[in-house]
């Protein structure tokens, strides 16, 4: 069950980008820091990115089809986080729009920025929790050996839950990481 | 490959206190290890009595073929044994480069080589040790490790107190240190979910004796087990 493993390691790189940017937000509105475009614009990319192209493709390909196939009453569950990765992808659209009419219009647009922000992480946590605290023990409970093997061969080739299979994400990371004001991240604390 | 580390039934403690009874294993020439177990079960203990900080009371320790009950502690650097203590230990009033400059051993880990692991470090090279954030001393902490060119480097919970997005980073940079196999790692964490993927093999100790001693893979698919040596956040 490494995928399990890869999952939750993936849940938590994510986890760590959004509690982070949750931080910066905070901190821009308390007036205790200055607005860092690239690094909103760095952490948005990231939380657009890398759950789309990177974390949802493993379980809509491998995970939800053999629970699909082993668990009836996890249909609905399935439909409904089926919907919330493709509504998640439509609100990170979102949060790319308010972020750059942030940058464009300044200081008044912040609240609205921040309010995109804040609906974002709202959906995302409940997200996370319906996976962590539903799906998974449904797919523990339910999938065979074989699916397991399956689901770990569709898998392998991905270790990295940050930076993506081929670490094409590494750069944004490491940004990201070296540019968030300390305690949260490297940056200079302000 | 060839063994670098065995302990044959080790028991030590601090002064008239027993804390490990019966501690048996053995690691190989770039093998890892994760270390795990709640608060007290003796995983610093054990990190110590490697490093002859604690008093031992009787067994066999043996690394890279040589008796180490005989080596006095100040001298277990020499022989290949780094250290990273949960305290860091940097020297605040030297900046980073001398830091790492300071410990230097001849090796694979030079300053360019440690710097593109860490590339933080190399934009603060100038910077004093306590001007550097918490996430920096504990990048400072490794970074100083890998310097000695030790054959075994010792980890006591290189995580604890940092904010997620610096776990996450470090937790990649340890992956690639056991990745390259330069050198075995010990690495002692509460978090077994975050560093078992990372290890070929695993120790559990409970009230300082071994409860399991295997491969990572055996001891992360046992949740029941996991769950009853090591409590809630196993997942």
């Amino acid at each position: 069950m490494k995928s399990i493993d890869i999952i939750h390691s993936e849940h938590r790189a994510l986890a760590s980008v959004l509690q982070a940017l949750r931080f910066v937000v905070g901190e821009i509105g308390a007036g205790r820091l200055q607005p860092d475009f690239r690094l909103l614009s760095s952490m948005v990319d990231y939380i657009t990115q890398v759950p789309d192209k990177v974390h949802h493709p493993k379980e809509d390909d491998h995970l939800f089809p053999a629970l699909r196939a082993r668990s009836t009453a996890a249909a609905g569950l399935i439909d409904a986080l089926e919907a919330q990765h493709a509504e998640g992808y439509r609100m990170t659209v979102g949060l790319l729009q308010a972020l750059v009419h942030y940058q464009a219009m300044g200081d008044k647009a912040f609240a609205n920025f921040e309010a995109t922000v804040l609906e974002y992480l709202a959906f995302s946590w409940k997200h996370l929790n319906m996976e962590e605290g539903e799906l998974l023990p449904l797919a523990r409970k339910n999938l065979t050996a074989d699916d397991w093997t399956a689901i770990d061969a569709a898998f392998a080739a991905n270790f990295d839950p940050c930076a993506g299979a081929q670490g094409e994400f590494e750069v944004l990371f490491g940004c990201i990481v070296s540019m968030t004001p300390a305690p949260y991240g490297l940056g200079t604390a302000r | 490959m060839a063994e670098l580390l065995a302990l044959e039934s080790v028991w030590a403690g601090y002064g008239d206190a027993v804390v490990l009874e019966d501690i048996s294993f053995s690691l190989e020439v770039g093998g890892s290890l994760a270390l795990l177990g709640r608060n007290g079960m003796g995983k610093t203990t054990l990190l110590a009595t490697l490093m002859g900080a604690t008093q031992l009371k009787s067994g066999r320790m043996s690394f890279d073929g040589r008796d180490l009950a005989v080596v006095t502690s100040h001298r277990r650097a020499g022989l290949g044994l780094g250290w990273v203590p949960q305290e860091r230990d940097i020297f605040p009033s030297l900046t980073v480069e001398e830091n790492l400059t300071v410990v230097a051993r001849s090796g694979s880990w030079n300053l360019e080589r440690t710097y593109e692991m860490f590339p933080r470090l190399a934009e603060r090279k100038g910077n004093m040790g306590n001007q550097l954030s918490g996430g920096e001393q504990q990048m400072l902490a490794l970074a100083r490790a890998l310097m000695l060119n030790p054959k075994l480097l010792l980890l006591d919970e290189p995580l604890e107190g940092l904010a997620p997005l610096i776990v996450q980073d470090l937790l990649r940079i340890i992956g690639r240190m056991v990745a390259a196999g330069d050198m075995a790692i010990i690495l002692v964490e509460q978090h077994a979910h975050q560093i078992l993927p990372l290890t070929r093999q695993a120790l559990v100790l409970e009230r300082g004796r071994v409860v399991y001693g295997g491969d990572s893979d055996s001891l992360r698919d046992d949740r029941s087990q996991l769950d009853k040596w090591l409590g809630v956040g196993t997942h």
